[in-house]
């Protein structure tokens, strides 16, 4: 078994924060993961996919990002008509980072403030486009190398250990709603649906 | 702690966490910058942080990471910012509450867009409120600014 520790990007620069953003990668055994529980990795991974914390700011196309989820009512764009432009970090109006502001201190916890993590404020790019899609959907796309960047289920199990944005929607602060699971437990289900074949439902 | 605030070092004795408006406002006296929300939904407190809009409301005074300007850093009364002088023209003030986070915000958009459609310029300025209304006198003055810029 092959166990790779990663400790995130805060680690250096925020002694604080680094003990729970370790994240270890450790996948199952090749071929031991049947079918049935690599489908439910899935759909614990749509899960976390769909919850808002994640999905509010995969909007493709769009350059909105969004506010939904338990302390937002109906679901709209994000106040004050920000626009992420095609920069995807707002440098042709307001930078996201503006309000957004890069926080090597750990604090981000005044609620209704900005969000902050250790990192420049950004959307994700137009090709992880999943808010309001299902699980179908999201399956399809995460495993399409065209749409996920290249990338193989031990590099999109890496990219989750090392971004630290990615890390925020478990710790989202203010009066915010944590995505389900933990980062860890994400992480295993991706590396187990990984080693299952990353089967999607409508196989 | 050390911050450089309009090309001068200070030492200040504050909590990491104090957020940077407080330590412009009540440590080092510069009172143009204002306070409306205190939460990133008013844009009042606007200052650049190299050159980049900053809500200082929003940033702990341990995070600054660069030089930090502020609108007595600006211009000067001499010679003024080519937003402040379209300010001034357009008579844009009514109270002039938000206009140092406006006039800070505008700066630091015109130096990364300075041909913005009209589009970009309500995108760029909705996290500025005006509690006098003064959007429309805003919007004249910015495009009179783009144009001062291009003219330079
Ligand atoms: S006081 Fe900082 S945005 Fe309102
Ligand atoms: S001029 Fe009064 S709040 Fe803007």
């Amino acid at each position: 078994m092959r166990i790779l520790l990663i400790a995130g990007l805060l680690a250096a620069a925020a002694p604080l924060m680094a003990a729970e953003d370790q994240v270890v990668i450790s996948p199952p055994a090749e071929g031991s993961v049947n079918l049935e529980t690599g489908l439910a990795a899935w759909d614990r991974i749509y899960e976390v996919a769909s919850h808002p914390r994640c999905s509010n700011c995969h909007v493709g196309d769009s350059d909105q990002p969004m506010w939904s989820g338990p302390s937002y009512g109906a679901p709209r764009p994000h106040g004050m008509n920000i626009r992420a432009g095609d920069s995807r970090i707002g440098a042709e109006t307001i930078p996201c980072r503006t309000c957004h502001v890069t926080n090597e201190t750990g604090g981000n916890d005044m609620p209704h403030g900005a969000p902050q993590v250790a990192d420049a404020w950004q959307l994700p790019p137009v090709e992880a486009d999943w808010f309001g899609r299902t699980s179908d959907e999201i399956c399809a796309q995460l495993r399409d190398p065209e749409r996920n960047d290249g990338r193989t289920f031990m590099e999109l199990a890496d990219h989750l250990g090392h971004d630290v944005i990615l890390h925020w929607a478990w710790n989202p602060g203010g009066t915010r709603e944590a995505a389900p699971y933990s980062l860890q437990e994400h992480v295993d289900d991706l590396l187990i649906w990984g080693v299952a074949g990353m089967p999607c439902h409508f196989d | 702690m050390k911050l450089r605030v309009n090309g001068k070092d200070h030492h200040v004795d504050v909590e990491d966490d104090m957020p940077l408006l407080w330590v412009l406002r009540d440590e080092l006296g510069l009172m143009g910058t204002k306070y409306g929300c205190g939460i990133a939904q008013c844009g009042a407190c606007t200052v650049h942080m190299d050159g980049i809009a900053v809500r200082s409301c929003q940033l702990a005074a341990a995070d600054v990471d660069g030089d930090i300007t502020t609108i007595e850093g600006l211009g000067t009364p001499e010679s003024l910012h080519a937003v402040q002088e379209a300010w001034v023209e357009t008579q844009v003030a009514q109270c002039g509450y938000c206009q140092s986070g406006q006039i800070m915000q505008v700066a630091s958009f015109l130096d990364m867009n300075p041909e913005p459609t009209d589009d970009q310029i309500d995108a760029a300025m909705s996290g500025n409120l005006c509690r006098c209304g003064a959007y429309p006198r805003i919007r004249a003055a910015i495009r009179s600014a783009a144009g001062k810029m291009a003219a330079a």
